[in-house]
């Protein structure tokens, strides 16, 4: 077996391919992390509408989202649509279906943190005079940022993750160039192990910065 | 002309009667008490004079303007009525300097520098400019009250209300509370005050408006409401902390 020197010429060879993989994924994992968080506020913002309709919407979003596997999302439109004559690159779609599905998180995870504020300070905001976008940019948001950033983060952390999926619909990320080193040379232990190495290195950078973004975020005085 | 007069104001949540036919007049520079017992209607009272609770009917003039008028801005009203929480309501991510400017810069729109000289001028009346920096959770009751009263002046409004201003905080904060109260009321502050801490409203106040079921029982002296008045149960309320007071 002269498996280790296969392996790494092989490497070597596709680590071009490899490398813009990497970069792709990447790219993904930042946009959807950012557009699923903007989203994600909106969606929140919208959670506590006077009216009750909206409220319902809201919630049904976020129910049909999390409750669907974002796979189903992912194939649906990417295989689904096309028979509606409206075909999507992959690119588009796993930004599309990951932002919807990761917005929904999002914003569940800042309604959690809503009920965590005080109510009086909601009504000391109005009292004062200020208006409903007012209280939720000056008030409730800053709070419910601040609360929710381990639940944001850990998001961050599976939005990296879970972008591997998205080679199954031939967005050609890190993993699917893996997948065809893997195939050239059959050593599929070492090259899933390496994959697991690179998610695993790339994971720790992102928990390294979210404990210093928590830090950074902590009020003096409160534990969070 | 009074600075707020109340005619008739009802409050029902439901099949529930909170405030059956309240009148009250408050003039310009005085200082109003309002006493009665637990779920008398008191904060209820307060929070229709700035319409965070609407009234189910009957009318509140302030500066002669019917606030369940067609075309009131209500946003515009409740700047003008100080309102000081009994709990004080500070904003929890903002420094003690923070909360006086986030309404000046936003509601007022004054630039940072005109908001924080008038927040210091503010905090610094109140005897609290040096913890400008701090948050909420690193200061005393009694200094979230102050900081409270502070954000409250710092809209000039024109009257202050504070909803039972001593419940949160320790018994022997009562004196320094009044003391307060009587300064910014000579200073010509117009405050409207309920509570239901006799020890306050003793030092604050020759006049109590007693409120009780919803309706205005009795507006006396303490000493009458305490000896003389007809009704059992006013004269045992007043009575009952007549040491203490």
């Amino acid at each position: 077996m002269n498996g280790w020197s296969g392996f790494q010429r092989d490497l070597l060879e596709q680590m071009p391919l490899i490398l813009a993989g990497l970069r792709q994924t990447l790219q993904l994992t930042v946009i959807i992390s950012v557009t699923g968080l903007l989203f994600g506020l909106v969606v929140f913002y919208f959670s506590n509408s006077p009216y009750q309709w909206v409220r319902s919407l809201i919630q049904g979003y976020i129910s049909f989202f999390i409750g669907t596997p974002l796979i189903v999302l992912l194939f649906l439109m990417y295989y689904g649509l096309p028979q509606w004559g409206l075909k999507l690159s992959p690119f588009l779609v796993a930004v599309i279906g990951f932002t919807m599905n990761v917005a929904a998180y999002n914003a569940a995870y800042l309604t959690t943190a809503r009920n965590g504020l005080d109510p009086s300070e909601i009504e000391s905001a109005r009292a004062q005079g200020f208006g409903r976008g007012q209280i939720f940019r000056w008030i409730t948001l800053p709070q419910v940022l601040r609360l929710s950033v381990p639940a944001l983060t850990n998001q961050c952390i599976g939005n990296l993750k879970d972008s591997s999926v998205a080679f199954l619909i031939q967005y050609t990320e890190f993993f699917a160039r893996i997948q065809e080193l893997a195939a050239t040379n059959f050593q599929f232990f070492k090259a899933y192990l390496l994959a697991a190495a690179v998610y695993l290195g790339l994971v720790s950078i992102l928990v390294l910065t979210a404990r210093q973004v928590e830090k950074w975020t902590r009020l003096p005085g409160l534990g969070r | 002309m009074a600075l707020i007069q109340i005619r008739n104001l009802v409050k029902r949540f439901g099949t529930h009667t909170v405030l059956d036919g309240v009148n009250l007049n408050l003039q310009k520079g005085e200082m109003k008490v309002v006493m009665g017992p637990s779920g008398c209607g008191k904060s209820t009272l307060l929070r229709c004079i700035n319409r965070l609770v609407e009234p189910t009917s009957g009318t509140i003039l302030v500066r002669d303007q019917d606030i369940m008028g067609p075309g009131v801005d209500v946003r515009a009203l409740r700047q003008s009525i100080g309102f000081v929480f009994q709990q004080f309501a500070l904003y929890r991510h903002l420094t003690v300097l923070g909360n006086v400017m986030l309404g000046l810069r936003k509601l007022r729109g004054m630039s940072r520098a005109e908001a924080e000289a008038q927040a210091l001028f503010q905090l610094n009346h109140l005897e609290m400019a040096d913890h400008r920096d701090k948050y909420p959770s690193q200061i005393s009751g009694g200094q979230k009250q102050r900081v409270a009263i502070a954000r409250a002046l710092a809209m000039d409004p024109a009257v202050v209300v504070f909803d039972e201003p001593t419940s949160a905080l320790d018994p022997v904060m009562v004196r320094e509370v009044a003391e307060l109260f009587n300064r910014l009321n000579r200073e010509g502050v117009t405050l409207l005050c309920v509570t239901h801490d006799l020890a306050l409203a003793s030092q604050i106040a020759n006049r109590v408006i007693f409120l009780d079921q919803g309706v205005i029982r009795a507006d006396d002296t303490l000493e009458n409401l305490a000896k003389h008045h007809p009704n059992d149960q006013v004269r045992a309320f007043f009575g009952q902390n007549k040491g203490q007071s």
